[in-house]
């Protein structure tokens, strides 16, 4: 498992962190995400061998946002 | 009664909008399982769409009425602390101060200024932002929005406090009670319809929308400050910065307040200023005292029902509540001359001044 940061310059409120972080119940292989509004920050403790670092960016942009690693 | 009242049209009137900018983010979580619609795969979020669309009325509706129980307890729990304390006015102005700072950094927040404003918003903590994930996944759809709503309890908005204060002016758990009642419904028809708009309109209607709610928030934040500087008695209020400039240019506003000359000391002490107390603030706003010699001051109130009668001083550290009709006296002591004593009601809405001259 590696843990990983992303930033998420356009969440534009609390919600949208909560969106972020159900990827952890809707995406195989994530053990745990946090997201925070306030430091523009998702960080992704993920297992490499069930889903990629790619995969998640992908995941995070059909939310309609932009994550960048970091 | 009229208190009730007036209560509930500052909820009408302004509140939805203030508690909407604090505790909009605990409603959006309540609309959680308007997320895992969100998150459906995508062919099974193409029959999704097929459906309407994912119901916001009830969660708005349960969160309301949460919120409208909580702060109801709330009331009546400030209405019984009341019996036994008083709110220190300089304690409420430095509320109210933080309180507007917190709204006025919460709109530039929401007009994404600068990010160092998102540090005004308050995120639940994870752990709860999870626990209500993981309910709204479940069936019993009803709990986040209940749960949630009860939690607003916690992050009262600006409008909200004063009224909190004023439900512990009351000295009494059911008018304490009544009147956060009174407040959280009049809030409530607004909060819901900017709630249910913004999740309801389109995006780019609601980028309008939203900016229309971030100007609002952005004003009543500089209100609130406004209104703290006042019932601290500060001279940099905006209140005080333009009365201070009217009476630069007026003559004196009350020349008949002023002892005679060459009366002596034991007389002067019987100089009594009036001040009508009315509905829309003070009568004169400018009062004029002779310096070095105490003064009476005489607040007349007649079918007053406003925050005005909530009389204060700051600096003499006066505060009292005036009958609705009637006449108190406040004793004040020997100024200096040149001071100005700046008076206001609790809500720092009214302002005033008494200038002592040599």
């Amino acid at each position: 498992m590696i843990k990983k940061q992303f930033r998420v310059e356009d969440m534009h409120c609390a919600n949208c962190a909560l969106r972020l972080e159900s990827l952890e119940d809707r995406l195989p292989g994530i053990v745990s995400i946090e997201a925070s509004y306030r430091k523009g920050l998702l960080t992704v403790a993920f297992d490499e061998a069930a889903v990629s670092e790619a995969q998640i960016v992908a995941a995070v942009e059909r939310l309609g946002y932009t994550a960048r690693p970091m | 009664m009229e208190q009730i009242i007036l209560a509930f049209i500052t909820g009408l009137t302004t509140g939805g909008l203030s508690c909407l900018a604090v505790q909009g983010s605990l409603l959006a979580g309540s609309l959680a399982r308007q997320i895992e619609q969100d998150l459906l795969p995508a062919s099974a979020a193409r029959g999704a769409q097929a459906l309407s669309r994912p119901n916001t009325v009830l969660p708005i509706l349960l969160f309301l009425l949460a919120k409208l129980i909580v702060y109801t307890l709330l009331g009546a729990l400030l209405g019984l602390v009341g019996s036994f304390l008083t709110l220190d006015p300089i304690a409420r102005a430095a509320l109210m101060i933080g309180i507007g700072i917190f709204m006025v950094g919460n709109g530039l927040r929401m007009f994404d200024v600068h990010p160092i404003f998102r540090y005004f918003a308050i995120e639940p903590p994870r752990f709860i932002r999870r626990f209500i994930r993981r309910r709204a996944t479940g069936r019993t759809d009803w709990f986040a929005p209940l749960f949630l709503g009860a939690l607003t309890v916690l992050i009262p908005c600006g409008v909200t406090q004063a009224v909190m204060a004023a439900a512990l002016g009351t000295g009494s758990p059911i008018a304490g009670a009544a009147l956060m009642f009174a407040f959280t419904l009049g809030a409530s028809p607004l909060f819901f319809l900017v709630a249910y708009l913004a999740t309801e309109l389109g995006a780019r209607l609601q980028a309008y929308f939203l900016r229309f709610v971030a100007a609002v928030v952005l004003l009543l934040g500089l209100v609130t400050i406004e209104n703290g500087l006042n019932l601290l008695g500060s001279p940099l209020s905006l209140a005080n910065l333009t009365t201070s400039l009217r009476a630069a240019g007026e003559v004196s506003a009350q020349p008949a307040a002023v002892a005679a000359p060459g009366a002596d000391r034991s007389a002067a002490a019987a100089v009594t200023l009036e001040l009508r107390v009315l509905n829309n603030g003070y009568s004169p706003q400018v009062l004029r005292a002779p310096a070095n010699q105490p003064v009476t001051l005489a607040l007349v109130t007649s079918n007053t029902y406003s925050c005005a009668r909530d009389f204060v001083i700051p600096a003499l550290k006066y505060y009292r509540l005036l009958p609705e009709t009637g006449r108190v006296t406040v004793q004040i002591p020997p100024q200096r001359p040149g001071t100005v004593l700046r008076f206001a009601c609790s809500m720092g809405m009214y302002t005033g001044r008494i200038l002592f001259e040599g």
